[in-house]
Protein backbone atom coordinates (compact mmCIF):
# COMPACT_ATOMS: atom_id res chain seq x y z
CA UNK A 1 0.00 0.00 0.00
CA UNK A 2 1.04 3.54 -0.79
CA UNK A 3 2.90 5.24 2.30
CA UNK A 4 0.84 7.70 4.11
CA UNK A 5 2.78 11.11 3.91
CA UNK A 6 -0.28 13.02 5.43
CA UNK A 7 -1.41 11.09 8.08
CA UNK A 8 1.04 10.74 11.32
CA UNK A 9 0.22 9.79 14.49
CA UNK A 10 -0.61 12.39 17.15
CA UNK A 11 1.10 10.48 19.97
CA UNK A 12 4.54 10.06 20.06
CA UNK A 13 7.05 6.96 19.20
CA UNK A 14 8.09 5.28 22.44
CA UNK A 15 8.90 6.81 25.60
CA UNK A 16 7.15 4.48 28.07
CA UNK A 17 9.44 4.60 30.60
CA UNK A 18 8.84 2.43 33.76
CA UNK A 19 6.65 3.54 36.86
CA UNK A 20 8.44 4.92 39.78
CA UNK A 21 7.92 1.46 41.85
CA UNK A 22 8.69 3.54 45.04
CA UNK A 23 5.99 6.29 45.04
CA UNK A 24 3.17 6.28 47.14
CA UNK A 25 1.09 6.26 44.45
CA UNK A 26 2.32 3.12 42.89
CA UNK A 27 2.78 1.22 46.17
CA UNK A 28 -1.09 1.77 47.02
CA UNK A 29 -2.07 0.52 43.20
CA UNK A 30 0.05 -2.25 43.85
CA UNK A 31 -1.52 -3.71 46.94
CA UNK A 32 -4.67 -4.21 44.90
CA UNK A 33 -3.43 -5.42 42.20
CA UNK A 34 -1.06 -7.72 43.63
CA UNK A 35 -3.63 -8.61 45.66
CA UNK A 36 -5.65 -9.91 42.83
CA UNK A 37 -3.08 -11.81 41.73
CA UNK A 38 -2.25 -13.83 44.89
CA UNK A 39 -5.75 -14.63 45.51
CA UNK A 40 -6.27 -15.54 41.95
CA UNK A 41 -3.50 -17.99 42.43
CA UNK A 42 -5.45 -19.42 45.44
CA UNK A 43 -8.21 -19.50 43.81
CA UNK A 44 -6.77 -21.31 41.19
CA UNK A 45 -5.87 -24.02 43.26
CA UNK A 46 -8.61 -24.59 45.32
CA UNK A 47 -10.75 -24.96 42.08
CA UNK A 48 -8.27 -27.72 40.60
CA UNK A 49 -8.85 -29.81 43.50
CA UNK A 50 -12.36 -28.91 43.41
CA UNK A 51 -12.69 -29.90 39.80
CA UNK A 52 -10.52 -33.24 40.50
CA UNK A 53 -13.32 -33.95 42.76
CA UNK A 54 -15.85 -33.81 39.73
CA UNK A 55 -13.18 -35.94 37.70
CA UNK A 56 -11.92 -38.71 39.57
CA UNK A 57 -9.54 -40.19 37.18
CA UNK A 58 -7.93 -36.63 36.23
CA UNK A 59 -7.34 -36.06 40.47
CA UNK A 60 -3.68 -36.76 39.85
CA UNK A 61 -3.05 -34.31 36.80
CA UNK A 62 -5.30 -31.47 38.35
CA UNK A 63 -3.67 -31.72 42.01
CA UNK A 64 -0.13 -31.06 40.35
CA UNK A 65 -2.25 -27.73 38.56
CA UNK A 66 -3.47 -27.13 41.80
CA UNK A 67 0.75 -27.15 43.81
CA UNK A 68 1.43 -25.07 40.63
CA UNK A 69 -0.80 -22.29 41.74
CA UNK A 70 0.16 -22.07 44.99
CA UNK A 71 3.79 -21.70 44.09
CA UNK A 72 2.96 -19.05 41.99
CA UNK A 73 1.36 -17.59 44.82
CA UNK A 74 4.27 -17.57 47.07
CA UNK A 75 6.27 -15.76 44.18
CA UNK A 76 4.12 -13.00 44.15
CA UNK A 77 3.87 -12.73 47.70
CA UNK A 78 7.14 -12.28 47.68
CA UNK A 79 6.83 -9.76 44.98
CA UNK A 80 4.66 -7.45 47.29
CA UNK A 81 7.24 -7.99 49.91
CA UNK A 82 10.20 -6.66 47.65
CA UNK A 83 8.27 -3.78 47.48
CA UNK A 84 7.35 -3.33 50.56
CA UNK A 85 3.51 -3.38 50.32
CA UNK A 86 1.28 -4.89 51.80
CA UNK A 87 -1.32 -7.02 49.47
CA UNK A 88 -5.46 -5.88 50.27
CA UNK A 89 -6.83 -9.01 50.69
CA UNK A 90 -10.01 -8.31 51.52
CA UNK A 91 -10.73 -5.68 48.17
CA UNK A 92 -9.30 -9.21 46.22
CA UNK A 93 -11.62 -11.50 47.71
CA UNK A 94 -14.28 -9.24 46.74
CA UNK A 95 -13.05 -8.61 43.27
CA UNK A 96 -13.23 -12.65 42.49
CA UNK A 97 -17.14 -12.84 43.95
CA UNK A 98 -18.68 -13.28 41.47
CA UNK A 99 -16.74 -16.00 39.54
CA UNK A 100 -16.38 -17.44 42.78
CA UNK A 101 -19.59 -17.51 43.07
CA UNK A 102 -20.85 -18.78 39.87
CA UNK A 103 -18.32 -21.69 40.55
CA UNK A 104 -19.44 -22.59 43.14
CA UNK A 105 -22.70 -23.05 42.27
CA UNK A 106 -21.76 -24.95 38.79
CA UNK A 107 -19.55 -27.17 40.73
CA UNK A 108 -22.59 -28.22 43.42
CA UNK A 109 -24.37 -29.34 40.81
CA UNK A 110 -21.77 -31.02 39.37
CA UNK A 111 -21.03 -28.84 35.79
CA UNK A 112 -17.58 -29.90 35.22
CA UNK A 113 -18.27 -27.67 31.81
CA UNK A 114 -18.87 -24.45 33.57
CA UNK A 115 -16.44 -25.10 36.01
CA UNK A 116 -13.67 -25.96 33.39
CA UNK A 117 -14.75 -22.31 31.49
CA UNK A 118 -14.17 -20.33 34.28
CA UNK A 119 -11.02 -21.55 36.08
CA UNK A 120 -8.57 -23.26 33.13
CA UNK A 121 -10.47 -20.93 30.18
CA UNK A 122 -11.81 -17.40 31.52
CA UNK A 123 -8.62 -17.06 34.82
CA UNK A 124 -5.74 -18.81 32.75
CA UNK A 125 -7.01 -16.32 29.80
CA UNK A 126 -6.94 -13.39 32.11
CA UNK A 127 -3.70 -14.68 33.94
CA UNK A 128 -1.61 -14.71 30.98
CA UNK A 129 -3.29 -11.45 29.45
CA UNK A 130 -2.16 -9.42 32.80
CA UNK A 131 1.18 -10.94 32.98
CA UNK A 132 1.86 -10.01 29.53
CA UNK A 133 0.89 -6.92 30.20
CA UNK A 134 2.71 -6.86 33.30
CA UNK A 135 5.83 -8.25 32.61
CA UNK A 136 7.55 -5.01 30.09
CA UNK A 137 6.82 -2.75 32.96
CA UNK A 138 7.39 -5.03 36.02
CA UNK A 139 10.43 -3.88 38.48
CA UNK A 140 13.06 -6.39 38.21
CA UNK A 141 12.58 -8.75 40.55
CA UNK A 142 8.51 -9.34 39.74
CA UNK A 143 9.40 -9.47 36.15
CA UNK A 144 11.45 -12.71 36.68
CA UNK A 145 9.27 -14.23 38.54
CA UNK A 146 6.31 -13.44 36.56
CA UNK A 147 8.23 -14.67 32.97
CA UNK A 148 8.13 -17.72 34.63
CA UNK A 149 4.57 -18.42 35.72
CA UNK A 150 3.52 -17.09 32.15
CA UNK A 151 5.00 -20.04 31.34
CA UNK A 152 2.82 -22.42 33.19
CA UNK A 153 -0.28 -20.83 32.61
CA UNK A 154 -0.19 -21.35 29.01
CA UNK A 155 0.02 -25.25 30.12
CA UNK A 156 -3.19 -24.50 32.38
CA UNK A 157 -5.67 -23.26 29.82
CA UNK A 158 -4.23 -26.08 27.50
CA UNK A 159 -5.66 -28.53 30.42
CA UNK A 160 -9.11 -27.20 29.90
CA UNK A 161 -8.72 -26.69 26.32
CA UNK A 162 -7.92 -29.93 25.48
CA UNK A 163 -10.67 -31.74 27.85
CA UNK A 164 -13.12 -29.61 26.23
CA UNK A 165 -11.89 -30.35 23.12
CA UNK A 166 -12.47 -34.27 23.56
CA UNK A 167 -16.11 -33.37 24.61
CA UNK A 168 -17.48 -30.66 22.82
CA UNK A 169 -19.95 -32.11 21.32
CA UNK A 170 -21.63 -32.57 24.62
CA UNK A 171 -19.94 -29.43 26.27
CA UNK A 172 -21.53 -26.78 23.39
CA UNK A 173 -24.25 -25.42 24.77
CA UNK A 174 -23.50 -25.77 28.64
CA UNK A 175 -19.90 -23.54 26.95
CA UNK A 176 -22.54 -21.11 25.24
CA UNK A 177 -24.22 -20.77 28.41
CA UNK A 178 -21.34 -20.43 30.51
CA UNK A 179 -20.00 -18.00 28.20
CA UNK A 180 -22.53 -15.38 28.38
CA UNK A 181 -23.33 -15.90 31.98
CA UNK A 182 -19.10 -15.35 33.16
CA UNK A 183 -17.43 -13.52 30.33
CA UNK A 184 -19.56 -10.07 30.97
CA UNK A 185 -18.24 -10.73 34.66
CA UNK A 186 -14.36 -10.39 33.30
CA UNK A 187 -15.02 -7.08 31.55
CA UNK A 188 -15.83 -5.62 34.51
CA UNK A 189 -13.57 -6.89 37.11
CA UNK A 190 -10.89 -5.28 34.18
CA UNK A 191 -12.70 -2.08 34.40
CA UNK A 192 -12.56 -2.05 38.03
CA UNK A 193 -9.18 -2.05 37.94
CA UNK A 194 -8.41 -0.15 35.05
CA UNK A 195 -7.55 2.83 37.71
CA UNK A 196 -4.84 1.04 39.22
CA UNK A 197 -3.11 -0.96 36.13
CA UNK A 198 -2.69 2.36 34.67
CA UNK A 199 -0.71 3.56 37.54
CA UNK A 200 1.59 0.37 37.08
CA UNK A 201 1.49 1.60 33.36
CA UNK A 202 -0.92 -1.33 32.10
CA UNK A 203 -3.86 0.00 30.16
CA UNK A 204 -7.64 -1.46 29.41
CA UNK A 205 -7.82 -1.44 26.26
CA UNK A 206 -4.45 -3.69 26.36
CA UNK A 207 -5.53 -5.92 28.85
CA UNK A 208 -9.19 -6.72 27.44
CA UNK A 209 -7.62 -7.41 23.89
CA UNK A 210 -4.78 -9.96 24.87
CA UNK A 211 -7.21 -11.43 27.44
CA UNK A 212 -9.69 -11.99 24.06
CA UNK A 213 -6.60 -12.88 22.07
CA UNK A 214 -6.03 -15.95 24.65
CA UNK A 215 -9.32 -17.04 25.30
CA UNK A 216 -10.26 -16.80 21.46
CA UNK A 217 -7.18 -18.76 20.74
CA UNK A 218 -8.40 -21.68 23.57
CA UNK A 219 -11.80 -21.51 21.64
CA UNK A 220 -10.64 -22.30 18.54
CA UNK A 221 -8.48 -25.24 19.60
CA UNK A 222 -11.45 -26.77 21.10
CA UNK A 223 -13.29 -26.63 17.91
CA UNK A 224 -15.04 -23.82 17.78
CA UNK A 225 -15.72 -21.87 14.05
CA UNK A 226 -14.36 -17.99 13.76
CA UNK A 227 -18.19 -17.44 13.47
CA UNK A 228 -19.04 -19.00 17.09
CA UNK A 229 -15.86 -17.22 18.42
CA UNK A 230 -16.44 -13.72 17.43
CA UNK A 231 -19.83 -13.67 19.08
CA UNK A 232 -18.96 -15.46 22.18
CA UNK A 233 -15.91 -13.26 22.58
CA UNK A 234 -18.60 -9.95 22.23
CA UNK A 235 -20.04 -10.90 25.29
CA UNK A 236 -16.84 -9.82 26.67
CA UNK A 237 -16.73 -6.27 24.83
CA UNK A 238 -20.57 -5.11 25.52
CA UNK A 239 -23.47 -6.36 28.36
CA UNK B 1 -1.57 -20.21 2.09
CA UNK B 2 -1.50 -17.08 1.73
CA UNK B 3 -3.28 -14.35 4.04
CA UNK B 4 -4.77 -10.73 3.56
CA UNK B 5 -5.01 -8.75 6.39
CA UNK B 6 -7.07 -6.11 5.76
CA UNK B 7 -9.39 -3.77 7.41
CA UNK B 8 -12.92 -1.78 6.84
CA UNK B 9 -12.74 2.01 5.10
CA UNK B 10 -13.97 3.76 8.19
CA UNK B 11 -15.33 2.81 11.55
CA UNK B 12 -19.25 3.52 10.11
CA UNK B 13 -18.45 0.99 7.03
CA UNK B 14 -17.22 -1.69 10.15
CA UNK B 15 -20.22 -1.57 11.74
CA UNK B 16 -22.67 -1.49 8.59
CA UNK B 17 -20.26 -4.51 7.82
CA UNK B 18 -20.72 -6.48 11.44
CA UNK B 19 -24.27 -5.63 10.65
CA UNK B 20 -24.39 -7.15 7.51
CA UNK B 21 -22.53 -10.27 8.82
CA UNK B 22 -24.38 -11.09 11.48
CA UNK B 23 -22.31 -9.56 14.69
CA UNK B 24 -24.94 -7.08 16.26
CA UNK B 25 -22.90 -6.47 19.20
CA UNK B 26 -20.17 -5.37 17.06
CA UNK B 27 -22.45 -3.04 15.17
CA UNK B 28 -23.38 -1.32 18.08
CA UNK B 29 -20.05 -1.08 19.69
CA UNK B 30 -18.99 2.00 19.90
CA UNK B 31 -14.88 2.86 19.01
CA UNK B 32 -13.57 1.94 22.64
CA UNK B 33 -15.04 -1.17 22.27
CA UNK B 34 -13.47 -1.67 18.64
CA UNK B 35 -10.12 -0.63 20.22
CA UNK B 36 -10.14 -3.94 22.42
CA UNK B 37 -12.09 -6.09 20.42
CA UNK B 38 -8.90 -8.54 18.81
CA UNK B 39 -8.07 -9.29 14.96
CA UNK B 40 -10.83 -11.90 13.62
CA UNK B 41 -9.73 -14.54 10.66
CA UNK B 42 -13.18 -14.13 8.98
CA UNK B 43 -12.76 -15.99 5.90
CA UNK B 44 -11.25 -18.96 4.06
CA UNK B 45 -10.99 -19.66 0.49
CA UNK B 46 -9.91 -20.93 -2.60
CA UNK B 47 -8.46 -19.19 -5.79
CA UNK B 48 -7.55 -20.77 -9.46
CA UNK B 49 -5.04 -19.28 -11.15
CA UNK B 50 -5.25 -19.06 -14.94
CA UNK B 51 -2.36 -21.85 -14.84
CA UNK B 52 -4.73 -24.67 -13.12
CA UNK B 53 -2.49 -24.13 -9.61
CA UNK B 54 -5.11 -23.97 -6.78
CA UNK B 55 -4.10 -22.39 -3.72
CA UNK B 56 -5.91 -21.92 -0.30
CA UNK B 57 -6.69 -18.32 1.26
CA UNK B 58 -7.52 -16.66 4.25
CA UNK B 59 -9.35 -12.77 5.34
CA UNK B 60 -7.74 -11.43 8.44
CA UNK B 61 -9.95 -8.37 9.53
CA UNK B 62 -7.01 -6.71 12.00
CA UNK B 63 -10.39 -4.85 13.38
CA UNK B 64 -8.81 -1.51 12.75
CA UNK B 65 -10.26 1.01 11.14
CA UNK B 66 -8.96 4.59 10.07
CA UNK B 67 -10.34 6.39 13.14
CA UNK B 68 -7.82 4.71 15.21
CA UNK B 69 -4.62 6.30 13.55
CA UNK B 70 -4.10 8.61 16.38
CA UNK B 71 -4.42 6.43 19.00
CA UNK B 72 -0.52 5.51 18.27
CA UNK B 73 -0.57 2.76 20.78
CA UNK B 74 -3.74 0.66 19.45
CA UNK B 75 -3.02 1.08 15.91
CA UNK B 76 0.44 -0.25 16.49
CA UNK B 77 -1.24 -3.48 18.86
CA UNK B 78 -4.07 -3.62 16.51
CA UNK B 79 -1.47 -4.24 13.44
CA UNK B 80 1.08 -6.78 15.79
CA UNK B 81 -1.77 -9.26 16.89
CA UNK B 82 -2.94 -9.40 13.35
CA UNK B 83 0.17 -10.49 11.94
CA UNK B 84 0.28 -13.06 14.97
CA UNK B 85 -3.05 -14.43 14.29
CA UNK B 86 -2.14 -14.73 10.65
CA UNK B 87 1.34 -16.60 11.93
CA UNK B 88 -0.35 -18.93 14.34
CA UNK B 89 -2.96 -19.79 11.47
CA UNK B 90 -0.06 -21.23 9.56
CA UNK B 91 -0.04 -18.52 6.67
CA UNK B 92 3.22 -18.85 4.68
CA UNK B 93 2.68 -15.21 3.28
CA UNK B 94 0.31 -12.36 4.50
CA UNK B 95 -0.14 -9.22 2.51
CA UNK B 96 -0.38 -6.46 4.62
CA UNK B 97 -3.25 -4.37 3.40
CA UNK B 98 -4.92 -0.62 3.98
CA UNK B 99 -3.22 1.34 6.49
CA UNK B 100 -1.62 -1.68 8.07
CA UNK B 101 1.82 -1.54 5.88
CA UNK B 102 1.45 2.04 6.53
CA UNK B 103 1.22 1.43 10.21
CA UNK B 104 4.09 -1.62 10.43
CA UNK B 105 6.54 1.05 8.62
CA UNK B 106 5.27 4.57 10.22
CA UNK B 107 5.85 3.16 13.80
CA UNK B 108 9.24 1.25 13.29
CA UNK B 109 7.48 -2.11 14.22
CA UNK B 110 10.47 -4.18 12.96
CA UNK B 111 11.57 -3.41 16.23
CA UNK B 112 8.32 -5.18 17.76
CA UNK B 113 9.20 -8.95 16.59
CA UNK B 114 8.22 -10.32 19.93
CA UNK B 115 4.23 -10.78 20.39
CA UNK B 116 3.52 -12.45 23.35
CA UNK B 117 4.87 -15.70 23.07
CA UNK B 118 5.30 -15.55 19.31
CA UNK B 119 8.18 -14.32 17.70
CA UNK B 120 7.13 -12.76 14.50
CA UNK B 121 8.87 -14.61 11.46
CA UNK B 122 8.88 -11.42 8.96
CA UNK B 123 9.30 -13.44 6.01
CA UNK B 124 5.62 -14.68 6.35
CA UNK B 125 4.57 -11.31 5.19
CA UNK B 126 4.81 -8.88 2.60
CA UNK B 127 4.10 -5.00 2.33
CA UNK B 128 2.05 -5.81 -1.45
CA UNK B 129 4.04 -2.88 -2.95
CA UNK B 130 6.31 -4.37 -5.47
CA UNK B 131 3.18 -5.72 -7.23
CA UNK B 132 1.49 -2.35 -6.47
CA UNK B 133 3.98 -0.37 -7.93
CA UNK B 134 4.50 -2.57 -11.04
CA UNK B 135 0.36 -2.38 -11.65
CA UNK B 136 0.64 1.70 -11.44
CA UNK B 137 3.25 1.98 -13.92
CA UNK B 138 1.33 -0.40 -16.33
CA UNK B 139 -1.81 1.45 -15.49
CA UNK B 140 0.12 4.65 -17.21
CA UNK B 141 1.37 2.94 -19.50
CA UNK B 142 -1.49 1.39 -21.05
CA UNK B 143 -4.54 3.84 -19.98
CA UNK B 144 -2.42 7.07 -20.83
CA UNK B 145 -2.60 6.61 -25.33
CA UNK B 146 -6.04 5.92 -24.49
CA UNK B 147 -6.72 9.03 -23.42
CA UNK B 148 -4.22 10.69 -26.85
CA UNK B 149 -1.53 11.06 -24.17
CA UNK B 150 1.60 10.29 -25.85
CA UNK B 151 4.24 9.24 -22.78
CA UNK B 152 6.92 10.74 -24.82
CA UNK B 153 5.79 14.15 -24.79
CA UNK B 154 3.63 13.58 -21.60
CA UNK B 155 4.49 15.42 -18.03
CA UNK B 156 3.55 12.75 -15.46
CA UNK B 157 3.64 14.55 -11.89
CA UNK B 158 4.50 11.75 -9.09
CA UNK B 159 2.22 12.90 -5.84
CA UNK B 160 4.44 11.43 -3.09
CA UNK B 161 7.38 10.76 -5.04
CA UNK B 162 10.47 9.68 -2.34
CA UNK B 163 7.86 6.96 -0.57
CA UNK B 164 8.39 3.50 -1.59
CA UNK B 165 5.25 2.84 -3.90
CA UNK B 166 6.10 6.49 -5.33
CA UNK B 167 10.04 6.22 -6.00
CA UNK B 168 9.55 2.69 -7.17
CA UNK B 169 7.11 3.94 -10.09
CA UNK B 170 9.36 7.07 -10.69
CA UNK B 171 12.23 4.49 -10.94
CA UNK B 172 10.28 2.60 -13.53
CA UNK B 173 8.95 5.31 -15.48
CA UNK B 174 12.68 6.66 -16.23
CA UNK B 175 13.83 3.61 -16.54
CA UNK B 176 11.83 1.41 -18.40
CA UNK B 177 9.42 4.01 -20.72
CA UNK B 178 10.45 7.35 -22.46
CA UNK B 179 8.00 9.10 -20.49
CA UNK B 180 8.61 13.10 -21.50
CA UNK B 181 9.43 14.21 -18.16
CA UNK B 182 8.87 13.82 -14.63
CA UNK B 183 7.55 16.29 -11.88
CA UNK B 184 8.74 14.75 -8.56
CA UNK B 185 6.45 16.19 -5.41
CA UNK B 186 6.86 15.17 -1.89
CA UNK B 187 6.45 16.99 1.24
CA UNK B 188 10.26 16.52 2.15
CA UNK B 189 13.21 18.79 0.11
CA UNK B 190 16.28 16.12 1.05
CA UNK B 191 14.87 12.97 0.11
CA UNK B 192 13.53 14.83 -2.98
CA UNK B 193 16.91 16.11 -3.82
CA UNK B 194 18.03 12.48 -3.05
CA UNK B 195 15.57 10.87 -5.80
CA UNK B 196 16.41 13.67 -8.05
CA UNK B 197 19.98 13.01 -7.78
CA UNK B 198 19.61 9.05 -8.14
CA UNK B 199 17.18 9.55 -11.02
CA UNK B 200 19.71 11.62 -12.59
CA UNK B 201 16.56 13.83 -13.87
CA UNK B 202 13.10 14.91 -13.05
CA UNK B 203 11.92 18.38 -11.95
CA UNK B 204 11.19 18.59 -8.18
CA UNK B 205 7.83 20.77 -7.76
CA UNK B 206 4.76 21.99 -5.52
CA UNK B 207 2.32 20.49 -5.20
CA UNK B 208 0.19 23.69 -6.72
CA UNK B 209 3.07 23.90 -9.28
CA UNK B 210 3.04 20.35 -10.89
CA UNK B 211 -0.53 19.62 -10.87
CA UNK B 212 -1.33 22.34 -14.15
CA UNK B 213 1.72 21.17 -15.72
CA UNK B 214 0.85 17.32 -15.87
CA UNK B 215 -0.71 15.09 -18.30
CA UNK B 216 -0.61 12.04 -16.05
CA UNK B 217 -0.48 12.55 -12.22
CA UNK B 218 0.20 9.25 -9.97
CA UNK B 219 -1.24 9.99 -6.79
CA UNK B 220 0.62 7.30 -4.14
CA UNK B 221 0.31 9.64 -1.56
CA UNK B 222 -3.06 10.10 0.80
CA UNK B 223 -4.86 13.11 0.06
CA UNK B 224 -5.83 15.20 3.13
CA UNK B 225 -9.53 16.01 3.56
CA UNK B 226 -8.98 19.54 2.86
CA UNK B 227 -7.00 19.04 -0.32
CA UNK B 228 -9.28 20.96 -2.67
CA UNK B 229 -8.14 20.16 -6.80
CA UNK B 230 -8.75 23.53 -9.48
CA UNK B 231 -9.78 21.67 -12.04
CA UNK B 232 -9.98 24.23 -14.29
CA UNK B 233 -6.44 24.56 -14.50
CA UNK B 234 -6.02 20.75 -15.16
CA UNK B 235 -4.33 19.99 -18.51
CA UNK B 236 -6.88 18.11 -20.93
CA UNK B 237 -6.61 15.24 -21.09
CA UNK B 238 -5.63 14.15 -17.99
CA UNK B 239 -4.73 10.89 -16.46
CA UNK B 240 -5.24 10.90 -12.28
CA UNK B 241 -3.67 7.82 -11.05
CA UNK B 242 -5.54 7.47 -7.50
CA UNK B 243 -3.26 5.20 -6.11
CA UNK B 244 -3.59 6.43 -2.54
CA UNK B 245 -5.24 5.14 0.35
CA UNK B 246 -7.89 5.77 1.12
CA UNK B 247 -8.88 6.35 -2.48
CA UNK B 248 -10.69 9.71 -2.82
CA UNK B 249 -9.78 11.27 -5.50
CA UNK B 250 -12.60 11.23 -7.84
CA UNK B 251 -14.53 13.50 -5.58
CA UNK B 252 -11.39 16.00 -5.64
CA UNK B 253 -10.91 15.90 -9.34
CA UNK B 254 -14.61 15.04 -11.38
CA UNK B 255 -14.38 17.30 -14.35
CA UNK B 256 -14.63 16.98 -18.58
CA UNK B 257 -11.79 15.83 -19.62
CA UNK B 258 -10.45 14.62 -16.13
CA UNK B 259 -9.68 10.26 -15.73
CA UNK B 260 -9.57 9.29 -12.42
CA UNK B 261 -8.44 5.75 -12.12
CA UNK B 262 -8.16 3.71 -9.38
CA UNK B 263 -4.73 2.75 -8.88
CA UNK B 264 -2.78 -0.56 -7.59
CA UNK B 265 -6.13 -2.40 -8.86
CA UNK B 266 -6.07 -5.57 -10.17
CA UNK B 267 -8.74 -7.59 -12.13
CA UNK B 268 -8.66 -11.73 -11.44
CA UNK B 269 -9.59 -14.01 -14.84
CA UNK B 270 -11.83 -15.35 -12.78
CA UNK B 271 -14.61 -14.84 -9.99
CA UNK B 272 -13.22 -15.71 -6.08
CA UNK B 273 -16.02 -17.27 -3.85
CA UNK B 274 -14.99 -15.05 -1.06
CA UNK B 275 -18.13 -12.98 1.01
CA UNK B 276 -16.20 -10.94 3.61
CA UNK B 277 -13.46 -9.92 1.49
CA UNK B 278 -16.47 -8.75 -1.29
CA UNK B 279 -18.14 -6.84 1.25
CA UNK B 280 -15.31 -5.05 2.83
CA UNK B 281 -13.59 -3.67 0.13
CA UNK B 282 -15.00 -1.21 -2.02
CA UNK B 283 -14.61 -2.37 -5.28
CA UNK B 284 -16.80 -2.32 -8.86
CA UNK B 285 -16.53 -5.91 -9.50
CA UNK B 286 -15.92 -7.35 -5.91
CA UNK B 287 -15.38 -11.03 -7.14
CA UNK B 288 -12.81 -10.12 -9.09
CA UNK B 289 -10.92 -6.98 -8.46
CA UNK B 290 -8.47 -6.63 -5.03
CA UNK B 291 -5.77 -4.65 -3.73
CA UNK B 292 -2.40 -5.20 -6.10
CA UNK B 293 -0.83 -5.88 -2.42
CA UNK B 294 -3.26 -8.44 -1.51
CA UNK B 295 -2.81 -10.08 -5.29
CA UNK B 296 1.14 -10.14 -4.32
CA UNK B 297 0.40 -12.23 -1.46
CA UNK B 298 -1.39 -14.79 -3.97
CA UNK B 299 1.10 -14.83 -6.54
CA UNK B 300 4.22 -15.31 -3.92
CA UNK B 301 2.02 -18.47 -3.02
CA UNK B 302 1.11 -19.43 -6.43
CA UNK B 303 4.64 -19.16 -7.41
CA UNK B 304 6.11 -20.93 -3.87
CA UNK B 305 8.00 -18.23 -3.32
CA UNK B 306 7.35 -18.08 0.61
CA UNK B 307 9.59 -14.40 1.54
CA UNK B 308 9.20 -11.37 2.46
CA UNK B 309 8.93 -9.90 -1.23
CA UNK B 310 8.42 -6.33 -0.58
CA UNK B 311 9.77 -5.14 2.82
CA UNK B 312 11.34 -2.13 4.19
CA UNK B 313 11.20 1.42 2.39
CA UNK B 314 12.38 2.27 -0.54
CA UNK B 315 14.04 -0.95 -1.11
CA UNK B 316 11.55 -2.18 -4.72
CA UNK B 317 14.31 -3.48 -7.47
CA UNK B 318 13.01 -2.83 -11.12
CA UNK B 319 14.20 -6.37 -11.52
CA UNK B 320 11.38 -7.39 -8.48
CA UNK B 321 8.65 -5.49 -10.41
CA UNK B 322 9.49 -7.49 -13.56
CA UNK B 323 9.25 -10.81 -11.82
CA UNK B 324 6.14 -9.72 -9.98
CA UNK B 325 4.40 -8.51 -12.96
CA UNK B 326 5.15 -11.57 -15.59
CA UNK B 327 3.91 -13.66 -12.41
CA UNK B 328 0.87 -11.06 -12.63
CA UNK B 329 0.15 -11.89 -15.88
CA UNK B 330 1.02 -15.21 -15.84
CA UNK B 331 -1.57 -16.24 -12.79
CA UNK B 332 -4.23 -14.28 -14.80
CA UNK B 333 -4.25 -10.36 -13.30
CA UNK B 334 -4.43 -7.44 -15.19
CA UNK B 335 -4.53 -4.10 -14.13
CA UNK B 336 -7.38 -1.88 -13.61
CA UNK B 337 -7.79 0.35 -17.09
CA UNK B 338 -10.00 3.03 -18.25
CA UNK B 339 -12.14 0.82 -20.46
CA UNK B 340 -12.95 -1.67 -17.49
CA UNK B 341 -13.98 0.80 -15.05
CA UNK B 342 -16.08 2.77 -17.44
CA UNK B 343 -17.59 -0.61 -18.08
CA UNK B 344 -18.38 -1.29 -14.74
CA UNK B 345 -19.34 1.95 -13.71
CA UNK B 346 -20.78 3.86 -16.88
CA UNK B 347 -22.81 6.04 -15.02
CA UNK B 348 -19.54 7.85 -13.67
CA UNK B 349 -18.33 8.34 -17.20
CA UNK B 350 -14.73 6.89 -16.93
CA UNK B 351 -14.85 7.44 -12.84
CA UNK B 352 -13.12 4.41 -11.53
CA UNK B 353 -15.26 4.45 -7.76
CA UNK B 354 -18.45 2.27 -7.74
Amino acid sequence: MPTLESTQPSETLGGEGLPDFSSAAYKDAYSRINAIVIEGEQEAHDNYLAIGSLLPDQAEELTRLARMELKHMKGFTACAANLGVTADMPFARDFFSPLRTNFQAALAEGKVVTCLLIQSLLIEAFAIAAYHIYIPVADPFARKITEGVVKDEYTHLNYGQEWLKANLEASRAELEEANRANLPHVRRMLESVAGDAAVLHMEKEDLIEDFLIAYQEALTEIGFNSREIARMAAAALVG
Amino acid sequence: MFGLIGHSTSFEAARQLAERLGYPEYAAGDLDMWCSAPPQLVERFDVESATGKRIEGAYIDSVFVPEMLRRFKTAKRKVLNAMELAQKSGIDCSALGGFTSIIFEDMNLLREQQVRATTLEWQRFTTGNTHTAWVICQQVESNAPLLGIDLSQAKVAVVGATGDIGSAVCHWLNQRTDVGELLLVARKPQPLADLQQALGGGRILSLEEAIPEADVVVWVASLPESLTIDTGGLRKPCLMIDGGYPKNLDSKAAAEGVHVLKGGIVEFHTAIDWQVVALAADMARPERQMFACFAEAMLLDFEDRHTNFSWGRNNIQLEAMEWIGAASLRHGFRALGLAAAATAAPALAGLASP
